[in-house]
């Protein structure tokens, strides 16, 4: 727990020389925000779930970045067709194959402790790029929306109301299913950006069709997720604009947009930060339930939900290792997010760091 | 008491007001999604084998495929509003179909919500009496458990479980009461007018129509189908509902009437009671967005279940391109969201009597 928090008071302390460096006499003027940040470590480096959370969100990080680069077997080499010996036997179960591979093979003969490494970097680009596209996007349409107030406010949420009248789910089944075959005629004239994203998420260029498919749940993720932050976002601006510091920033000829990003934004942006590292996880399991259904890649894309829903098929009496094994994979993904965000929601409120600082200027009259 | 029903009745009519461009929108949004689909629907509808030029011109007429996108839209709205939407791959009334899958969804609902209550509000009470205690920190990693845990892992390990080893559910149809209560429900608006049809549009739902002719074995036997679905659904949300009522629990009681109540000497029993009815409200709330989550169809437990439902409907609607059967349950689901977020409203002026309307 001390080392926690000496690493992460050393990250504020480099950042905080490297603003010295280019502006000098940002320490001192931003000294209070810095003690802030240094409570907040602290508080941090005090809760265990937040620790733990934190590990498991690191390891999953560097899992997902290295995963495809040091997976031992590719995952589109199905061996059950070149290997005679391997056809007539149920894929390899846990106890009877010791050693290698690990945790036995799906129906194909694959490894599935390489094809979740490759599953690792598509989980993890899913659910960090839906909720970091998602939530700036609902973000700003709330505070435009609580700011400005009348005629704007109506309009965006009525249409706010119109995504949240119908389930995430069956909306984002809609617009998966109508997608693809859009993308994939883009993927198919556009190398470039084959190559991007084919790297990004960790496959080969040739499945381009089955990129579609990832880009498509992609992008029906984020059309889902931003009604939300739209609501909680322009809620609290209602709360925020009548606040006297609003009307001297107002009255000092500040721009809207730059009262909107410097001034009410910081206020109301740390219930959103709570609301994101939960979404992480909740998009996690949002995509992996979407390829679950059929609507995701299909073979040989080793997405988790797909490989579940395909090992479903031969449940239990040759696949119970592979549900087991992608299964608490995804839950150890998800929980480490939610382990972080039940942390977070504690360190982001100033009751919880005036507590924090009474107890310390205590101990230290002591 | 007057005017309270007044500004109740009032405050309803708002609500459905504001909801009907909020209900055009969706059913926009839904078809021109289904229009932009690249592929052709007639063909997706008849299959590529049973093709015959002449069927497929006289099903593009009947559906208006040649007109421009908002006739077409129109058409499809106003077939909605008289009921007239026609299934075109299983060639019967829309609403047949879609009344018996949502009976089912509501029966799976009501299980599910059933279990979720079972487990949520006690574990929940618990938590909050024994604070900070092995029972509490239970309740902490259950719900963090719950909103980690892919859905259909857990469902496949409760199958495992409790179908092929102690065997005690199974995994295909939906019990329906004898044909003879069918009749006899369905003819009750004949006979008795108002109650009649009320009476026989709750009976349209198969455990409810057993309950009411006493076919108590059909009514097991709904149950014993309905039972795994129903305790997955609230394995997974119920620690999370717990944790919402420990936490406003805890709130109530550290408000400064219930220090008045205890300092009035009031029983303990009685100083809880004051404190759960207010806890109630932030409850209530979760409570019926979770029910109107699982009426709009729990569409993963329904396909892992093999539970023909709303979900599952909806779900082979978008898979065939089937137009009207999109619109007909995008209408539903839409609908019972505003039902459920007013059912909900209403409830708060129930519990609490400060919030009036």
């Amino acid at each position: 727990m001390e080392f926690v928090y000496k690493t992460l008071k050393s990250i504020i302390w480099a950042y905080a020389k490297l603003r010295e460096k280019l502006s000098p006499g940002w320490i001192l003027k931003n000294s209070s925000r810095i003690r802030e940040w240094e409570l907040m470590v602290y508080a941090y480096s005090k809760s265990p779930i937040g620790v733990i959370g934190g590990l498991i969100v690191l390891i999953v990080f560097i899992l997902a970045v290295i995963g495809p680069l040091i997976a031992w077997e590719p995952y589109w080499e199905y061996k059950i067709l070149y290997d005679e010996n391997l056809r007539y036997h149920p894929p390899c179960l846990p106890p009877s194959c010791s050693g290698y591979p690990l945790f036995g093979t799906d129906e194909w003969g694959r490894d599935i402790v390489a094809m979740s490494l490759y599953g690792f970097r598509i989980s993890f680009v899913i659910s960090i790029v839906v909720v970091f596209l998602g939530a700036p996007l609902g973000i700003i349409l709330g505070l435009i929306s609580g700011y400005k107030g009348g005629v704007v406010d109506e309009i965006i949420m009525r249409v706010t109301d119109i995504f949240l009248a119908f389930p995430g789910l069956v909306l984002a089944i809609a617009f998966a299913s109508v997608l693809p075959q859009r993308i994939r005629g883009v993927l198919e004239t556009n190398s470039a950006l084959r190559a991007f994203f084919s790297g990004l998420f960790g496959l080969r260029q040739e499945e381009y069709g089955q990129l579609a498919a990832l880009l498509s749940i992609w992008f029906a993720m984020v059309i889902v997720w931003w009604p939300g932050y739209a609501r909680i976002v322009r809620g609290s601006v209602l709360s925020v604009r009548e606040m006297p510091f609003i009307e001297a920033a107002k009255l000092s000829g500040l721009s809207t947009w730059s009262i909107l990003f410097k001034h009410i934004l910081p206020n109301v942006l740390s219930p959103v930060l709570v609301m994101m590292t939960f979404d992480i996880a909740t998009a996690t399991l949002f995509a992996a339930s979407l390829s679950f259904l059929g609507l995701g890649p299909q073979e040989p894309v080793p997405e988790l939900g797909f490989v579940i829903s395909k090992a479903g098929g031969y449940f239990p009496e040759r696949s119970t290792h592979v549900v087991l094994y992608l299964g608490i994979i995804l839950l150890i993904i998800a929980l480490g997010w939610n382990l972080l965000g039940d942390a977070l929601r504690d360190i982001l409120d100033p009751k919880t760091r005036r507590a924090i600082e009474y107890r310390l200027e205590k101990e230290k009259k002591k | 008491m007057e005017g309270v029903n007044v500004g109740l009745a009032s405050f309803i009519a708002r609500r459905i007001i504001t909801f009907i461009p909020t209900l055009i929108g969706v059913l926009l949004i839904t078809y021109l999604i289904a229009y932009a689909i690249p592929a052709d629907p007639v063909r997706a509808w008849v299959g590529e084998k049973l093709m015959n030029p002449e069927t497929l011109e006289q099903i593009k007429a009947k559906y208006k495929f040649n007109a421009p996108w908002y006739e077409q839209f129109i058409f499809l709205i106003q077939q909605l509003l008289t009921g007239q939407l026609e299934d075109p791959v299983r060639h019967k009334n829309v609403f047949t179909e879609l009344t018996s899958r949502f009976a089912v969804t509501f029966e799976l609902a009501i299980v599910g919500f059933l279990f979720l209550v079972l487990i949520g509000l006690p574990l929940g009470i618990i938590a909050a009496v024994k604070k900070d205690s092995p029972v509490d920190f239970a309740v902490r990693v259950m719900a963090l458990v719950g909103s980690s845990l892919p859905a259909f892992v857990l469902y496949y390990f409760l199958i495992l479980a409790f179908f092929n080893y102690i065997q005690t559910t199974y995994l295909a149809g939906i019990p329906m009461p004898s044909s003879a209560c069918t009749t006899t429900l369905s003819s009750l608006p004949q006979t008795i007018p108002v109650l009649g049809n009320i009476v026989s549009a709750i009976g349209s739902i198969p455990m409810f129509g057993a309950m009411m002719c006493g076919e108590w074995s059909i009514v097991l036997d709904t149950f014993k189908r309905l039972y795994l679905p129903g305790l997955a659904l609230g394995l997974l949300n119920g620690g999370f509902i717990a944790r919402i009522v420990r936490n406003s629990l805890l709130d109530a009681l550290s408000t400064e009437y219930i220090s008045y109540a205890k300092a009035r000497g009031l029983r303990k029993l009685s100083v809880w009671r004051h404190a759960l009815k207010n806890a109630m409200v932030p409850v209530v709330t979760v409570l019926g967005l979770n029910f109107g989550g699982l009426l709009s169809g729990a569409i993963i437990a329904e396909t892992v279940f093999n539970i023909p439902g709303l979900g599952r409907y909806m779900y082979d609607a978008i898979m065939r391109l089937n137009f009207p059967v999109i619109i007909a349950c995008t209408f539903l689901i839409a609908v019972i969201y505003i039902v459920v977020n007013l059912v909900v409203d209403i409830l708060y002026a129930v519990i609490d009597p400060r919030i009036r309307y």
